[in-house]
């Protein structure tokens, strides 16, 4: 946030610091859509907004700190000034409607462009619920309720799943991502596909979305935004690792 | 321009319905449009597959651009014809961060309805549970109670005093949800916002045809 030269005369919008101060995020590590949202945060230059760092495993999701900006108990929970948006992809939408000139264009204008980043946002969605009902089976099923056939059969959906994005991502290249140049659909998606290497995905039978892992793994907002013990560990789990 | 539209849709659809209200929002009426059955089988036929590799409904197309997936339909729409029609987007920032997240609120109390009515297609009998079967109607009773909450002595519409895009996307769900029996006395909030949106040009004239013309379901009448 520096201005060059004579006062009054800047060489780049500065941006203000005090539309970030008035933004938090309550945040747990390794959550695919927390990291959207800090994802979505560096590309629009709001750097600076307040954040902590909570605990699913110790249940601070449910904590009363958290059930004020959202009574549903999850994370992210993010607050701009007296404006709540929870729900992930709704904070991000929320970010790039108020601060659209600022930092990325994350919604092109161009109407084929812009059809493709909206369809593919959504279609993000029912990537994150395939990835979930494998990832967390155990968390998400009672154990008396827990079936082998149910298990291999939501490994399936998401293979089905993955190589529709595998497809979709034949041109992958620097600059030419889910829908062109990097866009909302790729803040809503990437984390996604990092979560799923992370669980094992193998590299050599999904080689696109390989590429399009460790292209992205450098842009600086996912560089910044990148969750901590994930650097930490190089292992992670292994569920996918067969799909 | 309505004219370079296409919608494949399925009647009683919620996401089918979401496309049908913003087009009417946005005086796009005109458009091409083809009723598919989905008992039929219709919706994994050639020509939907075509225009949406999935085989779901519904397909959208404006010119060669496609937009599959009902709501970034709309999101596509209130965009590209932001000047015509109704604005479907606020201007307030309260008001639009309040939009967005019912938005997406409004896809979990689709998934929650799905998971107790759609039990039985989904669940091949040898994993079903009367546990699971309870606690998916738990989950979606304590969901309704909370959109029941959110709106009373609200303004009329999900995002405050105007009718948004978070009505487009979710009021067809809660007329869904109605439609399947549930009682509106159980939720009296979200009972007049329901029978207030019915009268709403947009709505009224593509409510789903044969909910006119049959009874509904009782699956929900209990909850």
């Amino acid at each position: 946030m520096t201005s060059s030269g004579f006062p009054g005369c800047q060489s780049a919008p500065a941006v203000p610091a005090h539309m970030a101060k008035s933004m938090s995020l309550l945040w747990g590590a390794g959550s695919p859509p927390c990291w959207r949202v800090m994802i979505t945060l560096e590309e629009k230059r709001l750097q600076g907004y307040k954040r902590k760092l909570l605990s699913f495993q110790k249940g601070e999701h449910k904590s009363q700190e958290v059930l004020e900006v959202n009574p549903r108990g999850q994370l992210p929970a993010f607050r701009h000034g007296d404006v709540v948006v929870n729900e992930s992809t709704a904070a991000c939408l929320y970010l790039e409607n108020r601060f659209q000139s600022q930092g990325n264009r994350l919604i092109p204008d161009s109407p084929a462009e812009q059809a493709l980043v909206f369809q593919r946002m959504m279609e993000g969605l029912t990537l994150t619920d395939r990835l979930n009902s494998v990832i967390y089976y155990d968390l998400l099923v009672p154990e008396e309720e827990r079936h082998d056939s149910a298990l291999k059969r939501s490994k399936e959906t998401l293979s089905t799943e993955l190589q529709l994005w595998e497809g979709y991502l034949q041109n992958v290249a620097a600059g030419s991502y889910l829908a062109g140049p990097f866009s909302l659909a790729d803040v809503v998606v990437y984390p996604n596909v990092a979560f799923a290497f992370r669980f094992g995905l193998s590299a050599g039978r999904f080689p696109k979305l390989a590429k399009y892992y460790s292209l992205l793994k450098e842009r600086p907002s996912i560089k910044a935004s990148w969750p901590p013990q994930w650097m930490s560990s190089r292992q992670g789990y292994d569920v996918l690792k067969d799909l | 321009m309505a004219k370079d539209m296409t919608l494949l849709w399925g009647s009683g659809s919620p996401p089918c319905w979401r496309v049908q209200i913003a087009l009417e929002e946005k005086n796009l009426q005109g458009y091409n449009q083809k009723l598919l059955s989905f008992e039929k089988g219709e919706h994994k036929s050639k020509e939907v597959l075509e225009i949406n590799p999935r085989g779901q409904l519904p397909a959208f197309k404006h010119k060669n651009i496609i937009v599959n997936e009902s709501c970034g339909a709309c999101f596509y729409l209130e965009n590209q014809f932001k000047s015509q029609g109704n604005q479907l987007i606020p201007e307030g920032a309260a008001e639009v961060g309040l939009m967005y997240q019912r938005i997406f609120e409004g896809q979990i109390l689709g998934q929650k309805i799905a998971d107790v009515v759609r039990y039985t297609k989904k669940v091949p009998e040898a994993e079903r549970h009367d546990s699971a079967v309870k606690r998916n109607r738990e989950a979606l009773k304590q969901e309704i109670q909370t959109w029941d909450g959110y709106l009373k002595g609200s303004d009329g519409y999900l995002s405050g005093k105007s009718f948004s895009l978070a009505d487009v996307i979710v009021y067809p769900v809660v007329a869904f949800f109605f439609r399947l029996g549930a009682n509106e006395s159980h939720y009296p909030n979200l009972a007049a916002y329901y029978n207030k949106l019915k009268v709403r040009p947009s709505i009224k004239k593509t409510w789903p045809q044969y909910w006119l013309e049959a009874p509904g379901q009782e699956q929900l009448k209990d909850l």
